[in-house]
């Protein structure tokens, strides 16, 4: 997959605004290469194969979501994206912690990407506006896809939190669990007013009020109850001890041999 | 032990405006709307889809040519005098060819129960120029569809990907040359 557009405005970014864009885009491309990757854990293991085949295809979208935006960086500064990928410890992940969790039962792993396919929605309905061209071209492509997941995962939430007793209880469960490390995703990073200025992102605080009236009256309509927890703030560089696990197999093959073709 | 398998559904797509839809095959779903995304998922990753169709599988009515050569009494069915007249897709299949499709709609037929659309549509000559092998009688009503809207986000992005068959792949992974040979060749 290669990205159709090369960026002309390059040459006239100055310092501030490519470190902060690079950052914005790392930590993209992180998310969701790490969910991707717990996504990918499924295979072979969903419930039932239809949806193994449908979680494995979502994997798969949201890895290929990641090399994009990763091609982006690279148009910047020349870092490969497979060297990214697979040679950066943990401490220089850009992810949210969300994404990291282990992937849980089927209704943590729906819950949890239900609020990313939002939030992400959400991100590329106003980036397609974005004045960096390159952002905007790749948001219209991706957005298509992230308009199917959104369905998808929105319906299954829908369906175990309105189904059995066991089915609310486990989606509840998995509320209470993913509710405070949800707020990370709009943690701002330092470069974002930066972005902002320059008409290359959002405003994160707007996006975040736009994903919680959405999430609120979507959970609550599900009769689930939005715990009182207190947020997760962190910065993207601290993550839980189960991302160097999450790496260590994701990477170990392509660390045993760097020179492999794929 | 209670079956515990969710109710099975026909996929019908259809590649293009103004072709059939085809039977491709079956998927399991609680209800209609997780059919359409199941039928998605696993029918259209890759081919070309302009619409997808997905009927409980328990509505759709399907013979064989054998099964109608076996049992020659298979239009007797009692009708409830009330019983209305509804629109039935009617499927062929009129080949042995391999194939990956079930059966093709060809058109439709107009009647009370699936047995009598059957009948009524042998009977009609319209869809026999040629020995059909399997019939499938499909209520319209007992359709869901895909919608206009959901080209776009649903089977538009799989145009953009490229397939290759399994067999590309064989005995190159660990020959970087002979990869990259391959991949200039595909251009």
């Amino acid at each position: 997959m290669t990205t159709a557009t090369t960026p002309t405005t390059t040459t006239t970014l100055d310092t501030e605004l490519l470190q902060a864009l690079v950052d914005r885009l790392l930590a993209m491309a992180d998310d969701e290469v790490i969910l991707g990757h717990r996504d990918a854990e499924w295979t072979g293991h969903a419930p039932i194969l239809e949806e193994d085949i449908a979680m494995a295809n979502l994997a798969q979208d949201e890895i290929g979501h990641a090399l994009i935006w990763y091609q982006l960086i690279e148009d910047l500064t020349g870092q490969d994206p497979d060297q990214m990928v697979y040679f950066r410890d943990a401490p220089a992940y850009r992810n949210v912690q969300m994404v990291e969790l282990p992937k849980g039962d089927w209704a943590f792993t729906m819950l949890r990407q239900y609020l990313f396919d939002l939030y992400e929605r959400l991100l590329l309905d106003r980036l397609l506006t974005s004045a960096y061209r390159p952002l905007a071209d790749a948001a219209a492509k991706i957005r298509r896809e992230e308009i199917y997941h959104y369905r998808h995962t929105s319906t299954w939430v829908e369906r175990l939190a309105l189904g059995t007793d066991e089915s609310h209880r486990r989606m509840q469960a998995a509320l209470d669990r993913l509710w405070p490390f949800a707020a990370q995703l709009f943690v701002p990073l330092s470069g974002d007013a930066a972005l902002l200025a320059a008409g290359f992102f959002p405003a994160m605080d707007e996006l975040r009020a736009a994903w919680q009236e959405a999430v609120h009256s979507f959970l609550t309509n599900m009769n689930l109850t939005l715990p009182q927890t207190r947020p997760v703030t962190a910065e993207r560089d601290q993550h839980t001890h189960w991302l160097p696990i999450l790496l260590g197999e994701m990477q170990m093959v392509a660390r045993i041999e760097p020179d492999a073709a794929w | 032990m209670p079956d515990t398998e969710w109710p099975r559904y026909e996929v019908f797509k259809q590649d293009r405006p103004g072709r059939p839809h085809e039977a491709v095959g079956t998927i399991h779903a609680p209800d209609p709307e997780m059919a359409l995304l199941n039928a998605r998922d696993v029918f259209v990753r890759r081919p070309e889809c302009y619409n997808l169709w997905v009927v409980p599988q328990d509505q759709v009515l399907t013979m064989t040519r054998m099964e109608m050569e076996l049992n020659p009494n298979w239009a007797d069915e009692a009708i409830p005098e009330d019983a209305p007249m509804r629109t039935f897709y009617v499927f062929t299949r009129q080949h042995h060819r391999r194939s990956m499709v079930a059966a093709t709609h060809v058109g439709e037929i107009q009647a009370r129960h699936h047995r009598e659309a059957l009948r009524k549509a042998l009977e009609s000559g319209r869809f026999t120029d040629k020995p059909v092998y399997l019939w499938m009688i499909v209520p319209a009503d007992a359709v869901t569809s895909s919608g206009e809207e959901d080209v776009e986000p649903m089977f538009a992005p799989a145009q953009d990907k490229r397939y290759r068959d399994q067999s590309y792949y064989g005995g190159l992974i660990f020959d970087k040359n002979a990869l990259k040979r391959r991949e200039r060749e595909m251009g």
